[in-house]
């Protein structure tokens, strides 16, 4: 009786592990051609990143050679993540509006070349923490970007043919042509996405903005 | 150099102009640079490691405001050639375009309408805001001191 009682018990703690883990992981590839917020076609974007079935999703659109942007992603974005991000209120989507040099879009290609080894949040990271303040110094050319994928682990074969082939590249030209579309002139720009709303914010705003437009949304 | 400063300010004119240099200088660079935003609420914003950028702004503002004030004087009232009041609008332009240029629409739209021309110029002025600001400055500073000297002179030859 207890021996059963004892692999019962082991099995519903392995379930639960494995529940647990699948649950706290945020990042889900994003495989649906079809994925809309809003008015933005968000299929050709990155990842979901927090809970996919949030109410509300914040849509950004950026480049990683951009300051404000930069500035952005250290001053603003980790407030939204503690209080909406990983409360399960919000969940965010990064669509490439790489337009200030030559490097732009090829960092933005190299991160959805990170995507396919499961890991695009991780390199995404990883180059808003590296970001120099010269657009096209080299901080984001071929050599760096390779670098970047060595350091967090990735299958550099994988990882090096994907971004040789430029195998991206009409995802992040389909992704610019949505910044186009939806009138953004400019990174960031922010789409917070409701069932029935959809309001623009423009530049790199501190979280109390945010803050005022997502609290009445929840 | 106070009293330079007394005779063109005394006229209410001149601080009418001067403040209303600053203050839309000031203004029109602190949103175009995204330290204000004017929508969805009027808000402003100093992100931790940009208050150099900010400081230059505010120099660059009040300099233009002391030195275009007084270079419309020497124009206006002592008839004097327009040779050094092209040294601070130069300073003022080129200082306020170094910022502007960035991920914003000022940048966004040159990139748009010049292609990699624009790019490349954007880029420049990008990477190069710091320095080019300062430089503004300097020419500003030299020009009002120039200013200052040659209404000395011609104060003393009108008078």
């Amino acid at each position: 009786m207890n021996k059963k009682f004892l692999i019962l018990g082991t099995i519903v703690i392995i379930i639960a592990v494995a529940i647990f883990a699948s649950s706290s992981t945020p990042e889900t590839v994003n495989l649906d051609i079809t994925r809309t917020h809003g008015t933005i076609s968000t299929s050709m974007g990155s990842p979901i990143l927090g809970n996919p079935s949030a109410p509300i999703t914040i849509v950004e659109f950026g480049d990683y050679q951009c300051h404000q942007c930069y500035n952005w992603y250290h001053n603003t974005k980790p407030s939204i993540t503690r209080e909406y991000i990983d409360t399960g209120k919000v969940n965010l989507v990064f669509v490439d509006l790489a337009f200030l040099g030559n490097d732009s879009p090829k960092a933005a290609q190299a991160s959805y070349c990170a995507e396919d080894q499961g890991l695009y949040w991780d390199y995404h990271d990883l180059l808003y923490n590296s970001q120099e303040p010269e657009i096209d110094g080299g901080w984001a050319n071929s050599e760096r970007l390779k670098a970047f994928a060595f350091s967090l682990g990735l299958d550099m074969n994988l990882f090096n043919s994907c971004l040789d082939s430029e195998k991206y590249s009409k995802r992040v030209q389909y992704n610019i042509q949505q910044a186009h579309e939806h009138g953004v002139k400019g990174t960031p720009g922010f789409f917070i996405v409701s069932s029935d709303e959809q309001q623009q914010i423009r530049g790199a705003q501190p979280f109390t903005v945010f803050k005022q437009i997502l609290d009445p949304m929840i | 150099m106070i009293q330079t400063i007394k005779l063109v300010f005394s006229n209410l004119t001149y601080l009418i102009i001067s403040f209303t240099i600053f203050v839309s200088m000031l203004i029109v660079l602190l949103i175009l640079s995204e330290y204000v935003f004017l929508e969805p609420y009027v808000v402003s914003h100093l992100p931790p490691g940009t208050e150099f950028g900010f400081l230059l702004i505010v120099t660059l503002s009040a300099l233009s405001a002391l030195v275009i004030p007084m270079n419309i004087f020497r124009i206006s009232i002592l008839k004097s050639s327009k040779q050094k009041m092209s040294g601070s609008i130069l300073g003022s332009v080129v200082g306020s375009i170094a910022g502007a240029c960035s991920c914003g629409p000022v940048g966004f739209a040159v990139i748009s309408t010049f292609g990699s021309i624009g790019a490349t110029t954007t880029a420049f002025l990008t990477n190069y805001e710091i320095p080019i600001r300062l430089i503004a400055i300097a020419v500003l500073t030299v020009t009002y001191f120039t200013t200052v000297k040659s209404l000395k002179i011609e104060c003393k030859i009108n008078s």
